[in-house]
């Protein structure tokens, strides 16, 4: 044999071993598809991948099931809005504490640094009083202020600061001779230098919002107010039985659009993690 | 897009997210946990005739699944949003009473007139009055019953339950053979499905209790924890037996729909039968199998209740008494079998749902007549979470079912 | 000439000082309101007994530490089952992680392919992820037994059955995740010079030990990072179980974070749950500081 065909053999072992473990990955998502199209009884009883007959009309039903459309949109603008202010709020408050020297800079850094790992079940108790006596119950405001301003908010901000400190200062220092003020340096010179790092901390945020999940359940109530997460979980019928075609239908309407973003700017992606430094 | 306009969008929706809540005066919130058409509907009925009389008033109902029910009211008064007034099962009564939540209705009651309070019999209020206050009106009392496919009875050349109930041969060992008998593997058919498929999780009590009732057991009574009675332990194994010997019962983990004709049998209450209105194969009713102890009718009760923090409390006690009226009652006894003694008795009931045969509305009349009402404790909450881990651990095939209910008498035993 | 030049040095330094503060105050108001707040408060709730639904509360001292550590069996066992979800799924997610990552790190085509199927489960809202795997796990008609019969095996009932309950939320949630470690690993790979493998190779060293000797070294930093949030994210978890399993069967699958939801917002106790919150605050802290010492350890 020769180290040619070797090597052939070595890479379609390789590939096979690959295609052998990408099944677990995406297989749940052919079944969703599928579930997506079958009429309720059939989602289990029929082993077949392909429905019987197609139900088309499930995406029309979770429409007159609960009001879809409309939690579609709260959770889509509600992840913008959250990554928007993150990605100003901490890349400004990041931006300081790399570059700006001022008394009590490291103690901020300290107590955000701690507060990096805390998950969001440690203060959700006293956070529910809070919102109480805010008047943001039932209110999409926790859903926006709690990751902006908890671990999520840190975390983003933690991770600019060590872009900023990572990026050379030459430049910056031009920007300062020619006139401009430290917020006009921040926002003119740094920012648009920090796009890799700001693409991946606004991926991660945006993810992290999409997802949230115990918030929502604690918070929210009405069901025009649902988030997708919330309400993917909310298709039961009468008696709390799952209405498992709506259900599936509705994930997959959830889940593709992410999915068609997602390999569309895949490279971006994760060259933006590559770049950004996001590792340590 | 500017970026003026993407920010106005923005701030609309945050805007409307956060004004969605302020209730308008007049509207009152009511929680619910159905979420079929055919019975929102209904109470949008009742909802529109409340305005004759209160043309301000509109009625909002909220739908909260079954599950999570209790959970998220609760969560709701905490937070501050209670609703003004909702639904309660007999399970929650003690708890929600003991605790305040619930609002005094008494007097709008007897204020209103042609109410008739004592159409109720004190033993249906019994959960829901605390000396002369009454805190909520049982709007459904609702038997538990047997739903069998009666074309795959008729396949099998089986006798029915219903037939079975009338000559007096219709037992829990009866139903464990048919199950036995019906159950289809090659074709998905399963024997018995428990109640709503829940029966291993959320519904575990409405499960178990009326075989334990009909072996001669019992949940608790004065205190004292009675799941391990060899009476109790003989019901659960049946039920065991189905599962793991016979492989009957839809095991916990696996769907069996009856009402998608997955399932042969099945015990539920009559107003499920809104389910059945697209069935392909015919059904019928029959009274809950009898037991070694005799018949054992057992019964669910929901009520109607206001909450003590809601923001409208004079005219939700007002709509309170208005859909329970004896008017608004034979309405809702299309579904929710009545407390009142006046239209249970009357002749209309028997034909109040036009998929129910008056005959098959006998069964669920007799069923009131003679069940009784599932437990309920004040610690039911706790209870319920202590004894949740201890009833799944009967799930298994080589479960020591006595050994399991002991445990589970020794957890509950304190809270009791 | 610019006025920062021309003006004295003193004001230079009070206005950077002023310029910072500004630059973090937005964030560091909002921490320290809607975190640093509410963790002081939840210290102050654990030494109540409070009751949400009749909204009465007592001062107890630390009677609930005292209920969690000594009177309730379950505190332990939820304890041991976030250990064992942890200890399950950060070696299987890292080593997986790692795997992929060696082997997908260069951009030929086929790499490019592999690596948006394993990442796109991160993409997926992991309500969407917990809901399709509990249908995949049924367990007659599940996909995955069915598959299994397929080849002459009888699968467990994956979610109801204690032990595999335990390991089924395990796998899915390392499905769901492992992407992200991933393409961190990737990220760190990249920035490894071809000069340092190239060099190793010359030298006659193979595969393994250019891996032992120079890889695995070069990726430790992010190794210890992509542990911390590993581990942080098992102990975490609470979708994957309030979706899949609901703490069953028998508390099999109950772990902390999702513990704390339940006695607080379920059961209403209050100050119960907010002692399990501190407990675990302080489980978090003190792999923060080890971390830290790892690092510093390492200088």
């Amino acid at each position: 044999m020769t180290y040619r065909t070797q090597q052939k053999i070595t890479r379609i072992c390789w590939i096979i071993g690959l295609c052998a473990l990408a099944i677990p990955f995406v297989f749940p998502f052919i079944w969703m598809l599928s579930g997506a199209l079958k009429g309720q009884a059939d989602v289990f009883s029929s082993a077949s991948l392909i429905p019987s007959k197609i139900h088309w009309s499930n995406f029309s039903e979770i429409f007159a099931y609960q009001p879809f459309a409309r939690q579609y949109f709260n959770s889509l603008y509600i992840a913008v809005l959250v990554t928007g202010l993150t990605l100003f709020l901490a890349s400004m408050a990041g931006y300081a504490l790399a570059r700006l020297r001022f008394s009590g800079s490291a103690l901020v850094l300290l107590l955000l640094i701690s507060a990096l790992m805390m998950p969001e079940e440690v203060t959700i108790i006293p956070n529910f009083f809070l919102m109480k006596k805010l008047g943001f119950m039932n209110t999409h405001m926790p859903l926006i202020l709690l990751p902006l301003f908890g671990s999520q908010g840190v975390m983003a901000t933690f991770l600019m600061r060590q872009f900023f400190l990572a990026l050379p200062k030459e430049l910056e220092e031009a920007g300062r001779m020619d006139g401009l003020s430290r917020f006009g340096v921040y926002f003119k010179v740094a920012l648009p230098l920090s796009r890799p790092a700001l693409s991946a901390v606004g991926i991660i945020t945006f993810l992290f919002s999409w997802n949230l999940f115990l918030e929502p359940l604690v918070f929210v109530n009405d069901i025009e107010l649902f988030t997708l997460p919330l309400a993917l979980a909310n298709f039961t019928d009468t008696y709390g039985l799952p209405l498992w075609h709506l259900q599936l239908a509705a994930t997959a309407l959830a889940v593709i659009p992410m999915l068609i973003v997602y390999i569309l700017a895949q490279r971006q992606i994760v060259e933006s993690f590559a770049l950004s430094g996001v590792k340590g | 897009m500017s970026t003026i306009m993407i920010k106005r969008l923005i701030c609309a929706a945050v805007f409307s997210g956060t004004i969605a809540t302020n209730v308008n005066a007049e509207e009152l919130r009511f929680t619910v946990w159905t979420g079929s058409k055919a019975h929102l509907d209904m109470l949008n009925d009742i909802a529109n005739g409340f305005k004759q009389t209160h043309p301000d008033v509109t009625v909002r109902y909220d739908t909260i699944p079954f599950g999570d029910y209790v959970q998220k009211l609760t969560l709701q008064m905490a937070g501050g949003n209670p609703p003004d007034l909702g639904w309660l099962l007999e399970n929650s009564a003690p708890a929600f009473v003991e605790a305040g939540a619930l609002a005094d209705v008494s007097k709008t009651l007897h204020a209103t007139e042609n109410y008739n309070y004592a159409d109720f019999s004190t033993s249906a209020m019994g959960l829901w009055t605390k000396d002369d206050s009454v805190y909520g009106i049982p709007f459904s009392t609702s038997p538990f019953l047997v739903y069998y496919n009666k074309s795959l009875y008729d396949a099998a050349g089986l006798e029915t339950p219903d037939q079975r109930a009338t000559d007096g041969t219709w037992t829990w060992e009866q139903l464990k053979k048919d199950a036995a008998t019906l159950r289809n593997a090659d074709a998905g058919v399963w024997g018995y499905e428990t109640v709503d498929g829940q029966g291993y999780s959320a519904r575990v009590w409405h499960n178990l209790i009326p075989i334990i009732r009909a072996y001669g057991g019992n949940a608790w009574t004065d205190g004292t924890c009675h799941l391990d009675s060899p009476e109790a332990v003989k019901a659960i194994k049946l039920f065991h037996n189905m599962i793991y010997v016979d492989g009957s019962a839809v095991p916990p983990g696996e769907q069996g729909d009856f009402f998608s004709g997955k399932s042969a049998l099945t015990v539920t209450q009559i107003s499920r039968v809104s389910k059945l209105a697209d069935a392909n194969f015919d059904w019928g009713i029959a009274p809950l199998p009898a037991g070694p102890a005799g018949n054992a009718a057992t019964v669910g009760q929901a009520a109607v209740v206001a909450f003590a923090q809601g923001k409208n409390k004079e005219i939700a006690a007002e709509f309170l008494a208005y859909m329970t009226s004896a008017k608004n009652v034979a309405k809702m006894a299309e579904f929710f079998p009545p407390a009142r003694k006046s239209v249970l008795e009357g002749d209309a009931f028997l034909s109040s749902n036009p998929a129910i045969t008056p005959a098959q509305m006998k069964i669920v009349a007799q069923g009131i007549e003679n069940g009784s009402v599932l437990p309920s404790h004040e610690h039911f909450p706790q209870i319920e979470a202590k004894a949740r881990p201890e009833f799944d651990a009967l799930w298994s095939k080589d479960a020591d079912i006595q050994a399991t209910m002991t445990k589970l008498c020794q957890g509950i035993q304190p809270l009791l | 000439m610019s006025a920062a030049i021309k003006g004295p040095s003193l004001t230079l330094k009070a206005r950077e000082a002023i310029s910072g503060w500004l630059f973090v105050s937005p964030i560091l108001t909002g921490f320290m309101i809607f975190f640093v707040g509410p963790l002081i408060a939840v210290f102050y709730y654990s030494t109540t007994e409070w009751n949400l639904l009749s909204q009465q509360s007592h001062f107890v001292g630390i009677e609930n530490y005292v209920d969690a550590l000594t009177r309730n069996d379950t505190f332990w066992d939820v304890l041991v089952n976030s250990l064992v979800f942890a200890a399950g799924l950060v070696p299987l997610n890292m080593l997986l992680a790692l795997g992929l990552a060696l082997a997908l790190s260069r951009s030929v085509r086929g790499a490019v392919f592999f690596r948006t199927v394993f990442f796109a489960p991160v993409i997926t809202s992991a309500v969407a992820w917990a809901i399709i795997w509990t249908f995949l796990l049924q367990h007659e008609s599940g996909a995955v037994n069915r598959a299994l019969s397929v080849i002459g095996i009888n699968g467990p009932n994956w979610l109801h059955e204690p032990h595999w309950a335990m390991a089924s939320v395990i796998f899915t949630r390392v499905l769901k995740t492992v992407g992200l470690n991933m393409i961190l690993y990737i990220a760190a790979l990249q920035s490894i010079p071809r000069d340092y493998t190239e060099a190793a190779r010359l030298e006659g060293a193979n595969g393994w030990e250019i891996f032992r000797r120079i890889t695995w070294p070069l990726l430790a930093p992010t190794t210890l990072v992509i542990m911390v949030i590993t581990v942080v994210g098992s102990l975490k978890v609470f979708d994957h179980i309030y979706l899949m399993t609901g703490g069953g069967p028998q508390n099999a699958t109950l772990v902390l974070a999702f513990y704390i939801y339940e006695q607080g917002f379920k059961f209403f106790n209050t100050g119960y749950a907010s002692a399990l919150a501190v407990i675990l605050f302080v489980l978090i802290l003190a792999l923060t500081i080890l971390q830290t010492i790892l690092k510093a350890a390492r200088k």
